[in-house]
This record gives structure tokens, C-alpha cells and sequence, in this order.
């Protein structure tokens, strides 16, 4: 189905597999419950590999951070769980079965992560441990995870949010378990982080990215999202979006190769 | 006559007292000994520290049956099942203390246990509210680089409980030729404590295990007591043995929902099944019957 335009998640996909550069290694992570799977493991796997056949050939995809470079097309079911049966035997080529081994993270080793958390705010902060007071949470999540090090060691962060609700981007988190740039950069690089932090925030109804102060700004919002919708789903300040454009379309080449190569079952076009 | 540590799962179960820091194999959903888990709610264990990197539903069980009073970990949740119900409603009700690290911090901690050291370090912390939370943590200077680190106390464990693949009776215990990280954490954890507790899916004959001595990466003199228990992760999965059963990771997420529904689930899936072999008859299970992918996976 050629003619039929990008569904969201193509869409998204097709921002990631801009977003990464040739000889780059990325790492994806472990998400709990199937939306944050799809979103925070899914796209940005099938994403990266639109990279390695447009234009990263060199790009190294660390797959639940142990499958290296699923072959494109291998990947017909939405990887679920970091050590399900569909990841033990993907075709890759390499897995690693330990931590450090080929790569360590404090060596510096993974130049791009993607994460996902549950409450992001403007000066960038992640959570994934709770909603409400610390002691007695709304909400009691998951826990930190390896959020502190995606943050604080890989060299840049797409942070890829499945859900864009005043309850997910607000004013300050309530728990900083993935720092960002709290005071700005200037901020940031006084707490002795020297790495790039978060670079994109993907969400379902636009993509942010940060100022040069450290400032959280839209980059681009999605066909068919107003920006009336966008300002009431987000409870900072967006600041003028009068010039703000459109997520591009994907080019005709790049969704043949997602379509034809990449996803061939389709994973990105829910029914 | 060389002794044998072969117990029953009781015997095995009550080697974890009152009181102690408690850390168990396996991660996400994956290889937790579950069975040693169930046997521990049924002797009404209580007071324990569950130490550990990425926790599941071994934890929230224990937590939902009231054996845990404090955990020391980066997460505790069942991946594709969602958040873990006790967890999340203990911790709600301020009835559990949460002692929060980083993943990797707590890999490193338990290596730290491993080799006798008396800390781990950490240069992921800075900025997060971990450093708010976590009062175990010391900011130290590298004598060398004068670089800042976090410092904090090793896993140091009382006692480890892994289910793995086979062992004989003197408690020797293959791996997998084919590892990954599941494997590769537990092995950490049964080398940084003195008491390791081990279920195994089959026992086999000393013989077997000289025939593949160098799949032997638990050898007798670190186990303390060996158990065998066939589908002894049962509703997590066992590489090379059974997939995770979902249809029972559902009943227990719905179940542990409420207060009240999780006590009838505890009743019947816990505390009124007399063996495990009626457990697993009441969740459907024959042993012997193993999962569809076993044969072309198997390690």
C-alpha cells in the first residue's frame, strides 16, 4: 500500500532514523506495559534501522542493550520483554551476555539512548519512579531503572513519550530520576555532566527539542494536532508557536524502504 | 562419603529466617525461583530485605503475602504485565521502605559483594533525586583524578535463592552454554553471599555434571542446599525450558489489584497447595508438558 500516507508511528519513526548518524551506537532499554514498548522500543528500533538502510550503514542498534543490529524486516512482533523468546533468536548480528561486555556505558561507548518516563518537565527531567509526594505517591511507579545513566553517560538522549497529557509534561517532576537541565545547560554542566542530555522529547502530538540556555521548545508538531489541543495538553509554557512547523511528511524513498525493507508485517500501522 | 545437600523445598525455604537481606535470582519476568519464593510466603517469613536490580513478580508476591519491610532497588515491575500491584499499593499506603538506586549501581553493588569490597561507585547520580532519598550514599573524590563520585555499601546479602537449569546432589550446577544477562547476574549473586539457595528444573547424576564441568559455574562448595522443582520459575520463564505463562501473569496482576482478591489468590495458589507438583496442577500445568519453544531453544 504505497499510496497510503505515514501512520503517526511511521511518521516517528522516520524523525528518529533523521535524528542518528552514521557510526553512531544506540541503545534501547526495557519498558513496561505494551504501549511504552511499542513507543519506547519499537519505533526507535524500526527508526534506526530506516537509518542503516538510508544513510547510517555504520549505525549499531543495541537492542534491549544486549541484540545488536536486528536484521531489517526481522522484527515481526512488538519486542515486549528484554529476554522473550522472539529477541533470543532475531536474526543479529551479535548479543551480548553480560554487562560491560563489547560496550560499556561509563566508557562513554553509547553515543544515543532512548527512554521513556512517565512525567517529563521543561528543564528536561525525567520520572519513572512517582507521582505525588515521595512518601506517600499517588502514583508509586517502577523505580529510577537506568534512567540516571542514560542521562548522566550516553552521549545525547531521545526521550520518547507515549502519552503527551498535562499529567506527563509538567511544570517539574515529581521525582528527577533522568536529569536534564535543571538551571540550563549552565546548570547541568555544574553538576559536573559533560555529555549532551536530552537532544529530542518525541511525544504522540509533536517533537520538542532544547534551546541553547536549556529551555524546552517545540521543534515540530504533527499534522493534524492544533496548537490550541497542544498548549491544553501541556501544562508548561510552550511560548509562540506561530512559527513552529509541521513534523515533516516521510519522502517517498523513505517510506518505500520502511514499507518494502523494514516493516514489512506492518508493526508501525496499527489497525 | 561426600555429603549431600540435597533438601526439599521446605528444608531449602528455611534457610531464609526473619530479619535477613534477601536477594533472588532471575530479572524482569524471567527465571525468578518462584517456587522457593511461594514456600517462603508459606512459612510466614517476615521482616526481609529484598536487595535487587530489576525485580518482579518474586518481590511484589512477597510483598502482597507481608514478608517485606524494606527493598533496595532500581525496579520492581512485570514488563509487558504492567506496574506490580503490591508494590505500588504497600508503597502508596507508606507501609514499605524503598531504598532507591540506579540499575546499574545495584550490578555493581553486588560485585562489590563479590570481591570483598566495602563500596561501589557511581557517576550517574548527580542532579537526581535518588541523592534526596537514598541517605546510604557518600560523595567521595578519586585520589587520582580528583574526579567526584558516589560512593555506596555493597549488596551484601544474607542469603541468595536462584532457580537454574540441573545440578546433582552435592549441589553442582550447570548453566547454559548459551548465557545472557539473567544467567550472568544470578552467578554474580551467588558468589557475593555465603548462603546460596539453588533450585534446579532437573537433577542429574554427579557423572553428568564431570562430562560438562566447564558449564559448572555454581560448583558444591558455594551451594549451600540444592532443590529440584520442574517448572520450579512457573509463571516466569526458563530459557530453554518454558516461555512465560501469560494467561497467569494476567490472573495475577488482576488478582493483586485488590487487597481482598490477592488473599484468594495467596490462599489458592500459595497457601493451600500441600506440594508444588498441586500447584502446578491448579495452574494447569503437567510436568513433563514443556512450553512449545523449548525443543528448537534449548540451551
Amino acid at each position: 500500500m504505497p499510496d497510503q500516507p505515514a501512520s503517526l508511528y511511521e511518521r516517528l519513526a522516520v524523525v528518529i532514523s533523521r535524528a542518528v548518524r552514521d557510526g553512531e551506537v544506540c541503545f534501547t532499554g526495557l519498558a513496561t506495559g505494551e504501549a511504552t514498548a511499542r513507543y519506547c522500543t519499537l519505533v526507535p528500533v524500526l527508526g534506526m534501522t530506516l537509518a542503516q538502510c538510508l544513510h547510517a550503514p555504520n549505525l549499531t542498534i543495541l537492542l534491549a542493550g544486549w541484540c545488536h543490529n536486528p536484521a531489517p524486516g526481522s522484527l515481526t512482533s512488538i519486542p515486549t520483554a528484554e529476554f522473550s523468546p522472539e529477541i533470543l533468536n532475531l536474526d543479529c548480528e551479535s548479543q551480548s551476555p553480560e554487562y560491560p561486555w563489547s560496550f560499556s556505558i561509563r566508557r562513554g561507548e553509547v553515543d544515543v539512548g532512548f527512554s521513556s518516563g512517565a512525567q517529563l518537565d521543561r528543564e528536561g527531567n525525567l520520572n519513572s519512579v512517582c507521582v505525588g509526594d515521595y512518601e506517600r505517591p499517588k502514583v508509586r511507579l517502577v523505580g529510577p531503572i537506568l534512567q540516571p545513566e542514560h542521562l548522566a553517560l550516553f552521549g545525547r538522549e531521545i526521550i520518547m513519550m507515549p502519552r503527551h497529557e498535562r499529567r506527563t509534561f509538567v511544570e517539574a517532576v515529581d521525582f528527577v530520576s533522568g536529569v536534564g537541565f535543571p538551571g540550563g545547560r549552565a546548570g547541568r554542566q555544574a553538576l559536573g555532566l559533560t555529555n549532551e542530555g536530552p537532544a529530542l522529547v518525541i511525544t504522540p502530538k509533536c517533537v520538542f527539542d532544547f534551546d541553547s540556555e536549556g529551555a524546552i521548545r517545540v521543534a515540530s508538531i504533527h499534522p493534524g494536532v492544533g496548537r490550541s489541543e497542544l498548549r491544553a495538553d501541556t501544562s508548561f509554557d510552550l511560548g509562540v508557536l506561530d512559527d513552529v512547523p509541521w513534523t515533516p511528511d516521510p519522502t517517498e524513498d523513505e517510506l518505500r524502504v520502511l514499507r518494502g525493507e523494514v516493516d514489512q508485517v506492518g508493526l508501525l500501522r496499527p489497525r | 562419603m561426600r555429603k549431600s545437600k540435597l533438601v526439599s523445598l521446605e528444608d531449602a525455604a528455611r534457610r531464609v529466617e526473619n530479619g535477613m537481606r534477601i536477594a533472588i535470582g532471575g530479572l524482569a519476568v524471567n527465571q525468578h525461583p518462584m517456587a522457593l519464593v511461594r514456600e517462603i510466603v508459606r512459612q510466614s517469613r517476615r521482616s526481609l530485605t529484598v536487595i535487587g536490580s530489576l525485580n518482579g513478580i518474586e518481590t511484589d508476591l512477597l510483598i502482597g503475602a507481608g514478608c517485606v519491610d524494606s527493598l533496595e532497588t532500581s525496579y520492581v515491575g512485570l514488563e509487558e504485565f504492567g506496574l506490580a500491584p503490591n508494590f505500588r499499593r504497600e508503597v502508596e499506603r507508606g507501609r514499605l521502605k524503598v531504598t532507591e538506586f540506579s540499575e546499574l549501581l545495584q550490578f555493581d553493588r553486588f560485585r562489590a559483594s563479590q570481591d570483598g569490597l566495602t563500596f561501589a561507585l557511581s557517576n550517574a547520580l548527580a542532579g537526581t533525586d535518588i541523592l534526596v532519598h537514598n541517605t546510604q550514599i557518600r560523595e567521595i573524590v578519586c585520589p587520582f583524578s580528583g574526579r567526584r563520585y558516589h560512593a555506596v555499601p555493597p549488596a551484601d546479602p544474607h542469603v541468595v535463592v536462584v532457580h537454574a537449569p540441573v545440578g546433582d546432589e552435592f549441589g553442582n550446577v550447570l548453566v547454559p552454554e548459551r548465557r545472557v544477562l539473567p544467567h550472568n547476574l544470578d552467578l554474580v549473586m551467588t558468589r557475593a553471599c555465603d548462603i546460596v539457595i539453588v533450585s534446579v528444573e532437573r537433577l542429574v547424576d554427579h557423572d553428568t555434571i564431570r562430562r560438562s564441568a566447564y558449564l559448572n559455574q555454581i560448583p558444591a562448595f558455594r551451594t549451600s542446599c540444592i532443590v529440584e522443582v520442574p517448572w520450579g520459575a512457573h509463571p516466569c520463564s526458563m530459557q530453554g525450558y518454558y516461555d512465560v505463562d501469560r494467561a497467569h501473569f494476567r490472573q495475577y496482576v488482576t488478582a493483586a489489584s485488590s487487597e481482598e482478591r490477592f488473599q484468594e489468590y495467596l490462599a489458592h495458589y500459595v497457601i493451600s497447595p500441600a506440594t508444588h507438583f498441586e500447584y502446578l496442577e491448579r495452574a494447569g500445568i503437567s510436568p513433563g508438558r514443556e512450553g512449545q519453544w523449548a525443543a528448537e531453544s534449548r540451551a
